[in-house]
């Protein structure tokens, strides 16, 4: 794990502003959203970094800033040592032949009209490889099989009503891989699919990954696909990092209390616990991103507050080789 | 399968989808009981018809379905001759409620949850309006929501929140059954498990019987005291907790693989397992075991005749032609 | 968009348009007008109706003002129609140099009111001689015309007997007239009601018709071996012509209105494809631009959602008495607002697709987004609005034309509307000349609102009742 950095995140911000009350314009007021608010990290070549949080913690807003389908209100993105924070229309176009990105749904992500021939052609044309059709249709063929749809010409021709989930995000993903990316945004690609294809998908994911010398962001809500499909974990609360390091190093050794609480919480498939009452060590539920708590933006529910956490925000310090932790229980 | 503590018992159901492209086999020969106090789960891939069974307990199935046969007996009496009146008035809500799938997208927007309440109990019981509003909450307190929540609109609640609502409405008539479809889905992992939590306690407190479906076999886990493993149409595995969790697992070899594709947050795999291929459409299922084109360990006999249920230990059934010959 | 995916959607929409009984009905009317478009040739008198209109040799056989033939059938005095007579024996004699050829044509008359006016035609070379006459079926030879053609390499010789025979019809007329009626002005006899009445006391005055067997015999003098005359025939002017008669021009109606079927689709059809395509394209940029620029295009539509276009047409014609394909435009300036609104609500919808996001990640220029993912979605919208703008566009144009305002090169319903009101149509009882184009404008703006109510209903779940 100690090769060159492929994308750095420094200080990353988007603030959404809220429609303001004439009394609020008049005052001059502006509240706003902070769907993400200063984060930073790097993601190694060849490496897959999960991002984990609950709904509404700011890690879709942060693969789309990544993306740039959205612009950062304030902070920095370099890729490959280039700063691609805000980028003209010429060099966003190359630079998401370099970066791709797989969505949550794939009965939404793809054109119902297009057969998945014309899905995976539609990137190639955009951005003018391939000279010939049947240049184009080679290309194609090999990315259906690198996806393990085989063979490839059952599949070219179905539209997506003719494929279950999963083959749909197989397709979804080829259509990434035909660009040849560096790398790819995962926003929850397993969330929407049945369980036993679930595995099925990681597994090609992760396949696809090794073979080419991808690297993934993995964005989910889902510690357990987490652990299995990454190789380090960011846990976001609320815009923040909360705590990074190793995947295992964070679900075994997880010190964050929020990280803690995400980590009770997941269901295990183990016998005995129908009639036990597991208790969840937190508080409550997340507040609104319009409106964060002074300090440390989770102390309202977290079961070891101290005076401390109300005033001050914690910053990211290292506990442990690579695992790194925001809170004011570090002594 | 015969006791006396059934509150629920299903026989031989079988529910029929009349599209264009053919007759559906959406549910085939199912039969279970439910006992009383007791959390039987329902497990299966989408479009298995776990959805579809429970809708047809409270025959509610959508057009072109239809219940073809069998018997739903609900403390001895069958449902099915029952008009769609006497299902309203007597049954639904009353005997067996639902939380339904995307329950919190259930909710009117543009009317409180107050009023929304309101509109459910003043349909089923002619009920004084301040009585009513005490009984709303009460339940809305039993759920685990403050009292001023009946003023609130639903944009102003969390999804969890929102959760909690749709559960007390279905427990409001005091029912005795109550249907979760996949309540926890949509749900982050906290809330989830403090719904969880919640449903756990309301079956204790109220002695409720409850039918849980998810198609997480982990959740299941959590909750249920039995469990069902529907696959295209028809149950493959019945047993206990102990008996699919525990250290012999499940024997129907779509459970097993199920299981093994459920990822375990405290142990670390390098390969998770899966099923290969999709479920198979229902118009045309295929011959003998249904589950044998995806099966691994598929032997001529599967091709040809449909395995039934089995009692393999007390219990714990299964529907597999690999065992019978064990 | 692949074949079998339009074919497949195709299908799917027919078996539900069948369904809709006057959406079926329209299709039908459509059917008829576009079937009268290619067929035209075939079904009308005078298929260069559209282009010669205003030239009024191409007409000048036709009589003024002649109601449609049928109204014979609703009448007991019964007029002879129009006729054009081809067949006749033919003979010669040859005297030394000089030929002597007889052509007769044969006439059966057997009506009550004579026709207006009969005319010998023949292309003819050299310089001949052409004798015509007329015997009745009394037996009597009435000789009306001798006209020595001059010298030529070949010219159509056209000789009218209501205008060249006047004084010889007179003159055998007044052998059986009366003394005290003699006293007649010669210009107000009709040579033909003279010709063709018995030969008795009023025949200038109260004309009894004498119906039988005529027989126009046409002698020709040809001086030189060299000399000709060629493609002989006889064109009689009925009192009553055509199906739908003629107007004060001598125009044939029926040719006229159809002729009109083409402009008329021509003209509803592009201008609401123009204007349904701008309007479409310009919603869709408007929803997925968003911002500032949405606000600003919006604005620009108010705006021109406010102009009254009727009146800005009406000045704009006066104007720069603009040709058909101007007016088409014009029309499609102001047309193009009305899917605005409703394509922008439904673009905004689309816009929060995933797939477009997914299109923009992949690198889609703006343009390829809208084209290529949102406005294949809008299709089938437009071609219910398209039809619903056709009749709208066929109205606005006879209004333009109805004030004498549009374009003189070809015939429009509106035209024939326009000229019927300064001819004075109704005020002389000429209805034949009012009521058919206005029942086609009528039609044809029926014809494609049942298709598009029908489209629409259709392709709008919501408005289906039931």
């Amino acid at each position: 794990m100690i090769s060159e950095p492929i994308l750095k995140v420094e200080n990353l911000k988007e603030w959404f502003p809220v429609r303001r009350t004439i009394a609020q314009i008049l005052k001059g007021e502006r509240t706003w959203i902070k769907a993400v608010d200063g984060i930073t990290f790097s993601i190694n070549q060849g490496e897959i970094f999960g991002l984990v949080g609950e709904s509404g913690c700011g890690k879709t807003t942060t693969g789309k800033l990544i993306m740039k389908l959205l612009e950062p209100s304030e902070g920095k993105i370099i890729f490959k040592g280039k700063d691609v924070t805000h980028l003209e229309a010429d060099k966003l176009k190359e630079y998401r032949r370099n970066v791709q990105m797989v969505f949550q749904d794939p009965y939404a992500s793809i054109n119902p009209r297009f057969r998945a021939q014309d899905v995976l052609e539609e990137p190639l044309i955009i951005h003018q490889m391939g000279e010939t059709r049947a240049e184009r249709e080679k290309i194609i063929r090999r990315a259906l099989e690198e996806v393990r749809l085989i063979p490839p010409e059952e599949f070219m021709e179905r539209f997506p009503h003719m494929l279950s989930g999963g083959q749909r995000q197989r397709v979804a993903t080829a259509r990434t891989l035909v660009l040849s990316p560096s790398m790819i945004v995962a926003d929850e690609p397993v969330s929407m699919i049945d369980l036993s294809t679930r595995a099925e998908i990681l597994h090609m994911m992760k396949t696809v990954q090794r073979e080419l010398g991808l690297t993934y962001l993995y964005v989910t809500h889902d510690l357990s696909t987490a652990r299995y499909f990454t190789d380090r974990i960011a846990v976001m609360y609320l815009g923040k990092i909360v705590e990074m390091g190793g995947a295992d190093e964070i679900i075994d050794n997880a010190f964050h209390p929020y990280t803690k609480a995400l980590i009770a919480a997941v269901c295990e498939p183990i016998p005995g616990k129908s009639n036990t009452i597991k208790e969840v060590p937190i508080k409550g539920e997340i507040p609104s991103a319009a409106n964060i708590p002074s300090g440390c933006r989770f102390h309202p529910r977290c079961l070891y507050v101290k005076p401390q956490c109300q005033e001050d925000e914690p910053i990211l310090k290292e506990i442990d080789l690579g695992h790194q932790v925001a809170c004011h229980l570090i002594s | 399968m015969a006791d006396t503590n059934d509150i629920l018992k299903v026989e031989n159901l079988k529910i029929n989808f009349f599209t264009r492209k053919g007759k559906v086999y959406a549910v085939d020969d199912v039969s279970f009981s439910l006992k009383k106090g007791e959390t039987l789960g329902l497990v299966g891939e989408s479009g298995c018809g776990k959805t579809t069974t429970v809708l047809g307990l409270m025959k509610m199935i959508p057009p072109p379905g239809k219940i073809t046969g069998g018997r739903i007996l609900i403390k001895g009496e069958d449902i099915i001759p029952l008009s769609e009146d006497e299902m309203r008035e007597k049954i639904r809500w009353e005997k067996i409620s639902m939380v339904f799938q995307g329950a919190m997208n259930c909710l009117t927007p543009v009317y409180t949850i107050g009023k929304q309440m309101m509109e459910t109990v003043q349909e089923h019981k002619e009920m004084e309006y301040l009585q009513a509003k005490k009984r709303i909450i009460n339940y809305l307190n039993l759920v685990g929501l403050p009292e001023d929540i009946i003023r609130r609109y639903p944009h102003e609640l969390s999804g969890g929140m929102k959760q909690r609502v749709v559960i007390a409405t279905a427990l409001f008539l005091e029912p005795e059954i109550v249907i979760c479809d996949e309540p926890t889905t949509a749900l982050d992992v906290v809330v989830q498990a403090q719904i969880i939590n919640l449903i756990k306690r309301l079956k204790k407190k109220l002695g409720l019987s409850v039918i849980f479906i998810t198609h997480d076999l982990a959740t299941e886990a959590e909750v249920a005291d039995r469990l069902l493993v529907m696959y295209a149409g028809k149950l493959v595995e019945i047993g206990t907790n102990e008996q699919i969790y525990g250290k012999r697992g499940p024997i129907h070899p779509y459970t097993e693989k199920l299981l093994k594709a459920t990822p375990r947050l405290h142990e670390k795999v390098e390969e998770l397992s899966f099923i290969p291929g999709t479920p198979p459409d229902l118009v045309d299922p295929p011959s003998g075991c249904r589950f044998h084109p995806r099966c691994l360990e598929v032997m001529e006999k599967c091709k040809k005749d449909i395995p039934s249920l089995i009692e393999v230990e007390p219990g714990h059934w299964i529907a597999c032609w690999r065992n019978t010959n064990d | 968009m692949k074949w079998i995916d339009i074919k497949a959607g195709f299908k799917d929409f027919w078996n539900e348009f069948k369904n809709v009984k006057f959406g079926l009905f329209g299709l039908i009317l459509l059917f008829i007008f576009i079937l009268a478009v290619f067929l035209n040739p075939y079904i009308v008198p005078f298929p260069e109706a559209s282009s010669r209109w205003r030239d009024i040799t191409y007409w000048e056989d036709n009589p003024v003002s002649a109601p449609p033939v049928w109204v014979n059938w609703f009448s007991s005095t019964k007029r002879a129609p129009s006729l054009i007579i081809r067949e006749h024996t033919f003979s010669e004699e040859k005297m030394r140099k000089m030929k002597l050829t007889r052509t007769i044509f044969e006439y059966e008359y057997s009506y009550d009111l004579p026709p207006l006016d009969v005319i010998f035609h023949g292309y003819a070379k050299g310089s001949p001689v052409i004798m015509l006459n007329i015997e009745r079926p009394d037996g009597r030879i009435v000789e009306l015309v001798r006209r020595p053609i001059s010298k030529s390499d070949g010219k159509i010789v056209r000789i009218s007997i209501a205008k060249d025979t006047r004084i010889e019809s007179y003159n055998f007329g007044a052998k059986y007239e009366s003394p005290e009626q003699n006293r007649i002005i010669r210009e107000m006899v009709k040579p033909t009601s003279i010709l063709f009445s018995e030969a008795k006391e009023g025949i200038l005055v109260h004309p009894t018709p004498l119906k039988g067997a005529y027989k126009i015999i046409a002698e020709i003098i040809l001086p030189s071996e060299t000399d000709v005359v060629e493609d002989v025939y006889l064109s009689l002017s009925g009192s009553v012509s055509g199906w739908l008669g003629t107007d004060n021009s001598k125009r044939d109606i029926w040719s006229g209105v159809v002729a009109g079927v083409k402009w008329a689709l021509l003209i509803g059809l592009l201008t609401a494809f123009t204007a349904v395509s701008i309007g479409v394209i310009y919603g869709v940029m408007s929803a997925y631009l968003g911002g500032w620029r949405d606000s600003l295009m919006q604005r620009i539509f108010e705006l021109f959602v406010g102009i009254p276009l009727l009146p800005v047409l009406i000045v704009m014609s006066a104007i720069f008495k603009p040709s058909i394909w101007i007016l088409i435009i014009m029309m499609s300036c102001f047309f193009w607002v009305g899917p605005v609104k409703t394509v922008r609500s439904m673009g905004l919808q689309i816009k929060e697709e995933t797939y477009i996001e997914a299109a923009r990640a992949l690198g889609s220029s703006s343009s390829r987004i809208i084209f290529k993912h949102m406005v294949p979605l809008l299709i089938p919208y437009s071609f219910a609005s398209m039809a619903l703008y056709v009749p709208s566009a066929i109205v606005y144009e006879a209004s333009i034309s109805l004030l004498g305002l549009g374009d003189s090169t070809i015939v429009t319903w509106g035209q024939i509307l326009h000229d019927a009101l300064t001819g004075g149509a109704v005020i002389n009882g000429l209805w034949w000349w009012v009521i058919p184009p206005g029942l086609f404008i009528a039609l044809m703006g029926m014809t494609f609102a049942f298709i598009g109510f029908a489209m629409d209903k259709i392709l709008h779940p919501k408005l289906r009742t039931r």
